[in-house]
Protein backbone atom coordinates (compact mmCIF):
# COMPACT_ATOMS: atom_id res chain seq x y z
CA UNK A 1 0.00 0.00 0.00
CA UNK A 2 2.51 2.37 1.27
CA UNK A 3 4.45 2.60 -2.43
CA UNK A 4 1.11 3.48 -3.52
CA UNK A 5 -0.10 6.40 -2.01
CA UNK A 6 0.50 9.26 -3.34
CA UNK A 7 0.86 11.06 0.20
CA UNK A 8 3.36 10.34 2.86
CA UNK A 9 1.04 10.06 5.98
CA UNK A 10 -2.82 9.22 4.34
CA UNK A 11 -3.69 9.54 7.13
CA UNK A 12 -2.98 13.02 7.92
CA UNK A 13 -2.84 14.26 4.61
CA UNK A 14 -6.65 13.87 3.84
CA UNK A 15 -7.72 14.44 7.14
CA UNK A 16 -10.82 16.85 8.00
CA UNK A 17 -10.31 20.12 8.60
CA UNK A 18 -12.06 19.58 12.13
CA UNK A 19 -10.03 16.64 13.01
CA UNK A 20 -6.87 18.20 11.82
CA UNK A 21 -7.36 21.13 13.72
CA UNK A 22 -8.60 19.15 17.28
CA UNK A 23 -4.78 17.55 16.69
CA UNK A 24 -3.34 20.58 16.24
CA UNK A 25 -4.98 21.96 19.13
CA UNK A 26 -3.59 18.80 21.50
CA UNK A 27 -0.15 19.29 19.90
CA UNK A 28 -0.24 22.91 21.15
CA UNK A 29 -1.53 22.28 24.54
CA UNK A 30 1.52 19.40 24.46
CA UNK A 31 3.68 21.65 23.05
CA UNK A 32 2.79 24.47 25.91
CA UNK A 33 3.27 21.99 28.78
CA UNK A 34 6.24 20.86 27.46
CA UNK A 35 8.23 24.63 26.82
CA UNK A 36 6.81 25.59 30.33
CA UNK A 37 8.05 22.66 32.28
CA UNK A 38 11.67 22.28 30.13
CA UNK A 39 12.65 26.60 29.60
CA UNK A 40 12.35 29.18 32.18
CA UNK A 41 12.36 31.55 29.29
CA UNK A 42 9.19 30.08 27.64
CA UNK A 43 7.73 29.47 31.00
CA UNK A 44 7.79 33.19 31.79
CA UNK A 45 6.41 34.50 28.56
CA UNK A 46 3.95 32.03 28.64
CA UNK A 47 2.80 32.82 32.44
CA UNK A 48 2.95 36.23 32.10
CA UNK A 49 0.54 35.93 29.32
CA UNK A 50 -1.56 33.59 31.48
CA UNK A 51 -0.99 30.63 29.04
CA UNK A 52 -1.27 27.12 30.89
CA UNK A 53 -1.87 23.52 28.63
CA UNK A 54 -5.19 23.46 30.15
CA UNK A 55 -6.39 26.64 28.83
CA UNK A 56 -5.43 25.95 25.54
CA UNK A 57 -8.80 24.10 24.23
CA UNK A 58 -9.02 25.92 20.53
CA UNK A 59 -7.10 27.62 17.84
CA UNK A 60 -8.30 30.89 19.16
CA UNK A 61 -6.14 30.16 22.41
CA UNK A 62 -3.53 31.22 20.05
CA UNK A 63 -3.90 34.67 20.27
CA UNK A 64 -3.43 35.09 24.22
CA UNK A 65 0.39 33.51 23.23
CA UNK A 66 3.06 36.00 22.99
CA UNK A 67 5.07 36.27 19.89
CA UNK A 68 8.11 35.10 19.58
CA UNK A 69 11.02 36.90 17.17
CA UNK A 70 14.14 36.72 15.97
CA UNK A 71 15.27 39.65 17.54
CA UNK A 72 14.66 38.67 20.78
CA UNK A 73 16.19 35.52 19.83
CA UNK A 74 19.39 37.07 18.99
CA UNK A 75 19.23 38.98 21.90
CA UNK A 76 19.30 35.82 23.89
CA UNK A 77 22.12 34.46 22.26
CA UNK A 78 24.14 36.74 22.90
CA UNK A 79 23.03 37.11 26.72
CA UNK A 80 23.43 33.73 27.12
CA UNK A 81 25.94 32.30 24.68
CA UNK A 82 26.06 30.43 22.56
CA UNK A 83 22.47 29.12 22.26
CA UNK A 84 20.11 31.60 24.34
CA UNK A 85 17.83 30.42 27.46
CA UNK A 86 15.80 28.25 24.81
CA UNK A 87 16.93 24.27 25.18
CA UNK A 88 15.02 22.22 26.44
CA UNK A 89 17.02 19.28 26.95
CA UNK A 90 20.70 18.92 27.76
CA UNK A 91 23.33 19.72 24.93
CA UNK A 92 24.98 16.53 25.49
CA UNK A 93 21.78 14.94 23.72
CA UNK A 94 22.48 16.77 20.54
CA UNK A 95 23.89 15.41 17.60
CA UNK A 96 23.50 18.22 15.00
CA UNK A 97 24.89 21.69 15.20
CA UNK A 98 23.43 24.29 12.36
CA UNK A 99 23.58 28.01 11.88
CA UNK A 100 21.45 30.06 9.62
CA UNK A 101 22.46 31.55 6.47
CA UNK A 102 22.95 35.20 7.48
CA UNK A 103 20.70 36.79 5.08
CA UNK A 104 18.99 38.46 7.49
CA UNK A 105 20.25 40.05 11.01
CA UNK A 106 23.78 40.42 11.78
CA UNK A 107 23.95 37.36 14.83
CA UNK A 108 23.25 33.86 12.97
CA UNK A 109 20.64 31.90 15.01
CA UNK A 110 22.84 28.75 16.23
CA UNK A 111 20.40 25.35 16.64
CA UNK A 112 20.66 22.18 18.04
CA UNK A 113 19.08 18.65 17.52
CA UNK A 114 18.99 15.51 18.66
CA UNK A 115 18.47 12.07 17.64
CA UNK A 116 14.88 11.94 17.50
CA UNK A 117 14.46 15.57 16.25
CA UNK A 118 17.24 15.02 13.30
CA UNK A 119 14.63 11.93 12.55
CA UNK A 120 11.72 14.12 12.26
CA UNK A 121 13.39 16.70 10.37
CA UNK A 122 14.12 14.11 7.64
CA UNK A 123 9.85 13.38 8.03
CA UNK A 124 9.28 16.77 6.80
CA UNK A 125 11.34 16.31 4.10
CA UNK A 126 9.63 13.37 2.97
CA UNK A 127 6.23 14.47 2.78
CA UNK A 128 7.89 17.11 0.36
CA UNK A 129 9.75 14.55 -1.92
CA UNK A 130 6.65 11.94 -1.35
CA UNK A 131 4.13 14.59 -2.27
CA UNK A 132 5.94 15.81 -5.33
CA UNK A 133 6.26 11.78 -6.77
CA UNK A 134 9.81 10.96 -5.58
CA UNK A 135 9.64 7.68 -5.15
CA UNK A 136 13.04 4.89 -3.73
CA UNK A 137 13.77 4.02 -8.02
CA UNK A 138 14.64 7.53 -8.00
CA UNK A 139 18.59 8.75 -8.54
CA UNK A 140 18.41 11.98 -6.32
CA UNK A 141 21.47 14.42 -6.54
CA UNK A 142 21.71 17.56 -4.29
CA UNK A 143 23.84 20.60 -5.75
CA UNK A 144 24.69 21.49 -1.94
CA UNK A 145 27.66 22.69 -0.06
CA UNK A 146 27.42 20.34 3.15
CA UNK A 147 27.92 23.51 5.35
CA UNK A 148 26.94 24.88 8.87
CA UNK A 149 23.55 26.08 7.12
CA UNK A 150 21.08 23.51 7.40
CA UNK A 151 19.78 23.62 3.64
CA UNK A 152 19.35 20.25 2.48
CA UNK A 153 20.98 18.56 4.94
CA UNK A 154 17.91 17.24 6.14
CA UNK A 155 16.49 16.58 2.74
CA UNK A 156 19.57 14.36 1.67
CA UNK A 157 18.43 12.18 4.71
CA UNK A 158 15.09 12.26 3.70
CA UNK A 159 16.36 10.68 0.40
CA UNK A 160 18.00 7.68 2.40
CA UNK A 161 15.06 6.95 4.75
CA UNK A 162 12.71 6.76 1.64
CA UNK A 163 15.34 4.28 -0.24
CA UNK A 164 16.39 6.67 -2.99
CA UNK A 165 19.88 6.70 -4.27
CA UNK A 166 21.63 9.68 -3.21
CA UNK A 167 24.29 11.15 -4.84
CA UNK A 168 25.57 14.16 -2.29
CA UNK A 169 27.04 17.23 -4.51
CA UNK A 170 29.04 19.02 -2.17
CA UNK A 171 32.50 20.93 -2.59
CA UNK A 172 31.94 20.48 -6.63
CA UNK A 173 32.30 23.01 -9.78
CA UNK A 174 29.06 23.17 -11.55
CA UNK A 175 30.51 21.82 -14.36
CA UNK A 176 31.26 18.78 -12.46
CA UNK A 177 27.68 18.84 -11.04
CA UNK A 178 26.44 18.93 -14.33
CA UNK A 179 28.72 16.08 -15.17
CA UNK A 180 27.58 13.92 -12.42
CA UNK A 181 24.14 14.86 -12.90
CA UNK A 182 24.48 13.24 -16.43
CA UNK A 183 26.69 10.48 -15.69
CA UNK A 184 24.80 8.96 -12.76
CA UNK A 185 21.61 9.54 -14.26
CA UNK A 186 19.74 11.41 -11.95
CA UNK A 187 16.43 11.91 -12.12
CA UNK A 188 15.84 14.37 -9.29
CA UNK A 189 18.00 17.39 -8.60
CA UNK A 190 18.13 19.62 -5.45
CA UNK A 191 19.27 23.42 -5.48
CA UNK A 192 17.90 26.34 -5.12
CA UNK A 193 15.60 28.05 -7.95
CA UNK A 194 19.13 30.22 -9.28
CA UNK A 195 21.54 27.71 -9.00
CA UNK A 196 19.35 25.52 -11.41
CA UNK A 197 19.37 28.13 -14.00
CA UNK A 198 23.12 28.16 -13.48
CA UNK A 199 23.45 24.99 -13.74
CA UNK A 200 21.72 24.82 -17.08
CA UNK A 201 23.68 27.96 -18.28
CA UNK A 202 26.83 25.62 -17.64
CA UNK A 203 25.36 22.90 -18.85
CA UNK A 204 24.44 25.02 -22.89
CA UNK A 205 28.06 25.83 -22.81
CA UNK A 206 29.35 22.19 -22.46
CA UNK A 207 27.03 21.65 -25.04
CA UNK A 208 25.15 19.01 -23.33
CA UNK A 209 21.05 18.37 -23.70
CA UNK A 210 19.29 19.14 -20.67
CA UNK A 211 15.96 18.91 -21.70
CA UNK A 212 16.59 15.36 -22.99
CA UNK A 213 18.82 14.55 -19.82
CA UNK A 214 17.66 11.80 -17.26
CA UNK A 215 16.78 14.48 -14.67
CA UNK A 216 12.31 14.01 -14.09
CA UNK A 217 12.03 16.29 -10.96
CA UNK A 218 13.88 19.41 -9.70
CA UNK A 219 13.23 19.97 -5.41
CA UNK A 220 13.76 23.58 -5.34
CA UNK A 221 14.16 25.42 -1.92
CA UNK A 222 16.07 28.58 -0.12
CA UNK A 223 14.73 31.27 -2.71
CA UNK A 224 11.09 32.62 -3.00
CA UNK A 225 11.85 32.16 -6.82
CA UNK A 226 10.52 28.55 -6.49
CA UNK A 227 7.06 29.97 -7.07
CA UNK A 228 7.32 32.60 -9.15
CA UNK A 229 5.88 31.20 -12.46
CA UNK A 230 8.30 32.84 -14.49
CA UNK A 231 11.29 31.34 -13.28
CA UNK A 232 9.59 28.11 -12.45
CA UNK A 233 8.38 27.90 -16.45
CA UNK A 234 11.81 28.82 -17.24
CA UNK A 235 13.76 26.37 -15.16
CA UNK A 236 11.11 23.78 -16.08
CA UNK A 237 12.23 24.61 -20.21
CA UNK A 238 15.50 24.11 -19.52
CA UNK A 239 15.60 21.10 -17.70
CA UNK A 240 12.81 19.23 -19.28
CA UNK A 241 11.41 18.55 -15.83
CA UNK A 242 9.16 19.44 -13.50
CA UNK A 243 10.08 21.61 -10.40
CA UNK A 244 8.48 21.80 -7.37
CA UNK A 245 8.90 24.40 -4.50
CA UNK A 246 10.07 23.65 -1.19
CA UNK A 247 10.57 26.76 1.86
CA UNK A 248 11.92 26.21 5.35
CA UNK A 249 14.03 27.44 7.96
CA UNK A 250 16.82 26.82 10.24
CA UNK A 251 15.02 27.87 13.02
CA UNK A 252 12.57 24.63 12.68
CA UNK A 253 15.39 22.94 10.82
CA UNK A 254 13.40 21.82 8.14
CA UNK A 255 10.75 22.23 5.48
CA UNK A 256 7.09 23.86 6.67
CA UNK A 257 5.72 23.48 3.00
CA UNK A 258 5.79 21.88 -0.20
CA UNK A 259 4.72 21.85 -3.37
CA UNK A 260 2.50 18.95 -4.81
CA UNK A 261 2.60 17.05 -7.52
CA UNK A 262 -0.73 18.31 -8.95
CA UNK A 263 1.42 22.09 -8.76
CA UNK A 264 -1.01 24.34 -7.88
CA UNK A 265 0.78 27.30 -7.91
CA UNK A 266 2.05 27.41 -4.51
CA UNK A 267 2.73 25.03 -1.76
CA UNK A 268 0.72 22.94 0.83
CA UNK A 269 1.91 23.66 4.28
CA UNK A 270 2.55 20.74 6.79
CA UNK A 271 -0.26 21.03 9.07
CA UNK A 272 0.01 18.02 11.19
CA UNK A 273 3.21 19.41 12.22
CA UNK A 274 2.78 23.08 12.59
CA UNK A 275 0.16 25.72 12.38
CA UNK A 276 0.92 28.58 10.58
CA UNK A 277 -1.22 31.99 10.89
CA UNK A 278 -0.80 34.83 8.63
CA UNK A 279 -1.13 38.48 10.56
CA UNK A 280 -1.10 41.89 9.06
CA UNK A 281 2.58 42.86 10.29
CA UNK A 282 1.95 46.14 11.48
CA UNK A 283 -0.92 45.26 13.93
CA UNK A 284 -0.38 41.93 14.47
CA UNK A 285 -3.91 40.80 13.98
CA UNK A 286 -4.85 37.77 11.67
CA UNK A 287 -5.86 37.91 8.23
CA UNK A 288 -8.48 36.50 6.35
CA UNK A 289 -7.80 33.55 3.49
CA UNK A 290 -6.78 35.27 -0.23
CA UNK A 291 -5.11 38.24 1.92
CA UNK A 292 -1.15 38.73 1.79
CA UNK A 293 0.30 39.39 5.41
CA UNK A 294 3.33 37.72 7.12
CA UNK A 295 3.81 34.37 8.38
CA UNK A 296 3.60 33.15 12.05
CA UNK A 297 4.95 29.70 12.77
CA UNK A 298 4.46 27.01 15.70
CA UNK A 299 6.22 24.21 15.22
CA UNK A 300 5.61 20.93 16.74
CA UNK A 301 8.44 18.72 16.11
CA UNK A 302 11.83 19.95 17.21
CA UNK A 303 11.26 19.19 21.04
CA UNK A 304 14.90 20.48 21.49
CA UNK A 305 14.09 24.00 20.56
CA UNK A 306 10.50 25.02 21.05
CA UNK A 307 9.23 27.11 18.73
CA UNK A 308 6.30 28.97 19.58
CA UNK A 309 4.43 31.76 17.41
CA UNK A 310 7.30 32.93 15.43
CA UNK A 311 7.54 35.77 13.55
CA UNK A 312 9.04 34.94 10.59
CA UNK A 313 9.02 38.30 8.49
CA UNK A 314 8.03 36.08 5.37
CA UNK A 315 5.40 37.54 3.06
CA UNK A 316 2.43 34.81 2.17
CA UNK A 317 -1.26 34.02 1.00
CA UNK A 318 -3.09 31.35 2.32
CA UNK A 319 -5.68 29.88 0.62
CA UNK A 320 -8.00 26.85 1.20
CA UNK A 321 -6.21 23.39 0.48
CA UNK A 322 -9.44 22.46 -1.26
CA UNK A 323 -8.24 24.58 -4.38
CA UNK A 324 -5.91 22.23 -4.82
CA UNK A 325 -6.97 18.72 -6.59
CA UNK A 326 -4.68 16.52 -5.07
CA UNK A 327 -6.54 15.70 -2.13
CA UNK A 328 -4.72 16.81 0.62
CA UNK A 329 -6.63 19.04 3.06
CA UNK A 330 -3.75 20.97 3.91
CA UNK A 331 -3.48 24.77 3.27
CA UNK A 332 -1.68 26.37 0.68
CA UNK A 333 0.46 29.42 0.38
CA UNK A 334 -0.47 30.70 -3.18
CA UNK A 335 2.65 31.70 -4.66
CA UNK A 336 4.67 29.99 -2.10
CA UNK A 337 6.90 32.43 -0.11
CA UNK A 338 6.40 36.07 -1.78
CA UNK A 339 9.37 38.00 -0.38
CA UNK A 340 10.12 39.52 3.31
CA UNK A 341 7.81 42.04 5.08
CA UNK A 342 11.14 44.36 5.28
CA UNK A 343 12.20 42.94 1.52
CA UNK A 344 9.94 46.35 0.04
CA UNK A 345 12.09 49.05 -1.37
CA UNK A 346 10.76 52.23 -1.47
CA UNK A 347 11.67 54.33 -4.94
CA UNK A 348 10.37 57.75 -5.13
CA UNK A 349 7.40 57.00 -3.74
CA UNK A 350 6.75 53.63 -5.21
CA UNK A 351 6.79 50.25 -4.00
CA UNK A 352 9.64 47.98 -5.67
CA UNK A 353 9.62 44.23 -4.64
CA UNK A 354 12.53 42.04 -5.87
CA UNK A 355 10.24 39.30 -6.31
CA UNK A 356 7.77 41.02 -8.83
CA UNK A 357 11.00 42.50 -10.73
CA UNK A 358 12.09 38.99 -11.47
CA UNK A 359 8.45 37.76 -11.91
CA UNK A 360 9.50 40.44 -15.12
CA UNK A 361 12.92 39.77 -15.82
CA UNK A 362 12.52 36.06 -16.05
CA UNK A 363 9.74 36.11 -19.08
CA UNK A 364 13.04 37.08 -21.04
CA UNK A 365 14.48 33.78 -21.63
CA UNK A 366 18.02 35.25 -23.44
CA UNK A 367 18.87 37.22 -19.81
CA UNK A 368 21.41 35.25 -18.21
CA UNK A 369 21.66 37.31 -14.61
CA UNK A 370 20.33 40.24 -13.37
CA UNK A 371 20.85 42.57 -10.34
CA UNK A 372 18.66 45.43 -8.85
CA UNK A 373 20.92 48.34 -8.07
CA UNK A 374 19.77 51.04 -5.93
CA UNK A 375 21.69 54.58 -5.73
CA UNK A 376 21.24 58.17 -5.12
CA UNK A 377 21.67 60.41 -8.19
CA UNK A 378 22.82 63.88 -7.34
CA UNK A 379 22.99 63.69 -3.57
CA UNK A 380 19.31 63.33 -3.15
CA UNK A 381 16.98 61.48 -5.82
CA UNK A 382 16.86 57.73 -5.89
CA UNK A 383 17.53 55.75 -9.09
CA UNK A 384 16.80 52.16 -9.81
CA UNK A 385 18.92 50.71 -12.47
CA UNK A 386 18.59 46.85 -13.59
CA UNK A 387 21.71 45.10 -14.95
CA UNK A 388 21.05 42.27 -17.14
CA UNK A 389 23.42 39.94 -18.61
CA UNK A 390 22.83 39.23 -22.21
CA UNK A 391 25.19 36.72 -23.63
CA UNK A 392 23.69 35.39 -27.11
CA UNK A 393 25.02 37.96 -29.45
CA UNK A 394 22.23 37.39 -32.11
CA UNK A 395 19.83 39.07 -29.44
CA UNK A 396 19.28 42.57 -29.63
CA UNK A 397 20.20 43.77 -26.45
CA UNK A 398 19.54 47.29 -26.70
CA UNK A 399 16.08 46.64 -27.67
CA UNK A 400 15.58 44.15 -25.01
CA UNK A 401 16.42 46.88 -22.33
CA UNK A 402 14.16 49.21 -23.58
CA UNK A 403 11.47 46.86 -24.24
CA UNK A 404 12.07 45.91 -20.21
CA UNK A 405 12.31 49.50 -19.10
CA UNK A 406 8.94 50.05 -20.52
CA UNK A 407 7.50 46.96 -19.05
CA UNK A 408 8.64 47.28 -15.58
CA UNK A 409 7.90 51.36 -15.55
CA UNK A 410 4.53 49.78 -16.59
CA UNK A 411 4.43 47.84 -13.75
CA UNK A 412 5.34 50.57 -11.15
CA UNK A 413 3.05 53.42 -11.65
CA UNK A 414 5.71 54.77 -14.48
CA UNK A 415 8.95 54.51 -11.99
CA UNK A 416 11.82 54.99 -14.20
CA UNK A 417 13.88 51.86 -14.60
CA UNK A 418 17.86 52.31 -16.14
CA UNK A 419 17.97 49.03 -17.58
CA UNK A 420 21.71 48.46 -18.75
CA UNK A 421 23.19 45.37 -20.31
CA UNK A 422 26.40 43.99 -18.14
CA UNK A 423 28.98 42.34 -19.48
CA UNK A 424 28.76 38.45 -19.90
CA UNK A 425 30.11 36.86 -16.25
CA UNK A 426 30.38 40.12 -14.52
CA UNK A 427 27.29 39.83 -12.31
CA UNK A 428 27.51 37.52 -8.59
CA UNK A 429 26.49 34.09 -9.16
CA UNK A 430 24.76 32.24 -6.24
CA UNK A 431 24.66 28.64 -4.82
CA UNK A 432 22.67 28.90 -2.37
CA UNK A 433 20.43 32.18 -1.83
CA UNK A 434 20.74 34.56 -4.16
CA UNK A 435 21.32 38.70 -3.05
CA UNK A 436 20.49 40.42 -6.33
CA UNK A 437 19.70 43.82 -4.66
CA UNK A 438 22.25 46.47 -4.36
CA UNK A 439 20.90 49.13 -1.86
CA UNK A 440 23.74 51.75 -2.20
CA UNK A 441 21.46 54.77 -1.56
CA UNK A 442 22.70 57.40 1.01
CA UNK A 443 18.74 58.54 1.29
CA UNK A 444 16.36 55.98 1.49
CA UNK A 445 12.63 57.35 0.55
CA UNK A 446 13.24 59.75 -1.40
CA UNK A 447 12.11 62.05 1.82
CA UNK A 448 15.31 62.77 3.18
CA UNK A 449 15.28 60.11 5.70
CA UNK A 450 19.25 59.44 5.98
CA UNK A 451 20.28 55.76 5.94
CA UNK A 452 21.61 54.61 9.02
CA UNK A 453 25.26 53.82 9.54
CA UNK B 1 -5.37 0.29 21.19
CA UNK B 2 -6.95 4.03 20.66
CA UNK B 3 -4.57 7.03 19.68
CA UNK B 4 -4.57 10.33 21.31
CA UNK B 5 -7.80 11.52 18.99
CA UNK B 6 -9.52 8.23 20.00
CA UNK B 7 -8.88 6.18 16.78
CA UNK B 8 -8.34 2.95 16.86
CA UNK B 9 -5.33 1.16 15.53
CA UNK B 10 -5.12 -1.63 13.22
CA UNK B 11 -3.03 -4.72 14.52
CA UNK B 12 -0.27 -3.96 12.29
CA UNK B 13 -0.34 -0.71 13.57
CA UNK B 14 -0.21 -2.23 17.31
CA UNK B 15 2.46 -4.33 16.24
CA UNK B 16 4.83 -1.46 15.40
CA UNK B 17 3.66 0.35 18.71
CA UNK B 18 4.93 -2.61 20.71
CA UNK B 19 8.11 -2.56 19.12
CA UNK B 20 8.58 1.60 19.83
CA UNK B 21 7.33 0.66 23.69
CA UNK B 22 9.25 -2.58 24.03
CA UNK B 23 12.29 -0.72 22.57
CA UNK B 24 11.98 2.40 24.93
CA UNK B 25 11.51 0.72 27.82
CA UNK B 26 14.64 -1.72 27.40
CA UNK B 27 16.22 1.47 26.93
CA UNK B 28 15.11 3.08 30.02
CA UNK B 29 15.52 -0.33 32.56
CA UNK B 30 18.61 -1.84 30.80
CA UNK B 31 20.92 1.16 29.78
CA UNK B 32 23.96 0.22 31.86
CA UNK B 33 24.13 -3.49 30.10
CA UNK B 34 23.74 -2.67 27.33
CA UNK B 35 27.06 -2.53 24.96
CA UNK B 36 27.51 0.34 22.91
CA UNK B 37 26.42 -1.78 19.59
CA UNK B 38 23.68 -2.25 21.53
CA UNK B 39 22.30 1.15 22.94
CA UNK B 40 23.35 3.26 20.32
CA UNK B 41 21.94 1.01 17.25
CA UNK B 42 18.47 0.57 19.93
CA UNK B 43 18.57 4.72 19.98
CA UNK B 44 18.97 4.97 16.33
CA UNK B 45 15.80 2.71 16.11
CA UNK B 46 13.60 4.44 18.68
CA UNK B 47 14.30 8.17 16.97
CA UNK B 48 12.87 6.48 13.92
CA UNK B 49 10.07 4.58 15.50
CA UNK B 50 9.10 8.00 17.76
CA UNK B 51 8.42 9.14 14.07
CA UNK B 52 5.73 6.26 13.50
CA UNK B 53 4.38 6.70 16.86
CA UNK B 54 4.12 10.87 16.43
CA UNK B 55 2.59 9.88 12.83
CA UNK B 56 -0.23 7.77 14.33
CA UNK B 57 -1.02 10.40 17.10
CA UNK B 58 0.54 7.64 20.17
CA UNK B 59 1.60 10.70 22.43
CA UNK B 60 4.88 9.04 23.91
CA UNK B 61 6.56 12.33 24.60
CA UNK B 62 10.10 13.00 24.54
CA UNK B 63 13.39 10.72 24.02
CA UNK B 64 15.94 12.83 25.43
CA UNK B 65 16.00 11.47 28.59
CA UNK B 66 16.71 8.33 26.88
CA UNK B 67 19.68 9.87 24.98
CA UNK B 68 17.52 10.41 21.76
Amino acid sequence: MTTESPYWNPRHETMPRDELEALQVRKLSNLIEWSTSQVPYHSKRLNDAGVTSDSITSLDDLQRIPFMTREEWMQGQLDHPPYGPILAAPEESAIRYHLTSGTTGKTPIRVLDSMKDWEWITEMWCYGFWGFGVRPSDRVFFAFSYGTFVGFWGAHYACEKMGCLVLPGGNMTTEARVNQIMDMHATVVCSTPTYALRMAQEARAMGIDLANGPVERLILSGEPAGSIPATKKLIEEQWGAKAGDTAGMTELGTIMMFECDHQPGGAHIIEDHYIEEVIDPGSGEPVAYGEPGERVVTSFGRGFIPVIRYRTRDLVLKVPGSTCGCGRTFDIYDGGIRGRVDDMKLVRGTNVYPRAVEAIVREYEAIDEFQIHLYTAEGIRDEIELLVEVPDKNVDAEGLCAELAKTLAEAHEGLRFHVKQAPDESLPRFELKAKRVLDEREVVGGHGERKQA
Amino acid sequence: MQNAIGQDLNPVQQELMACYDNLARVLADHDDELAPFEKRNALKALAALWQVANGLDMDRGQTYHLGA
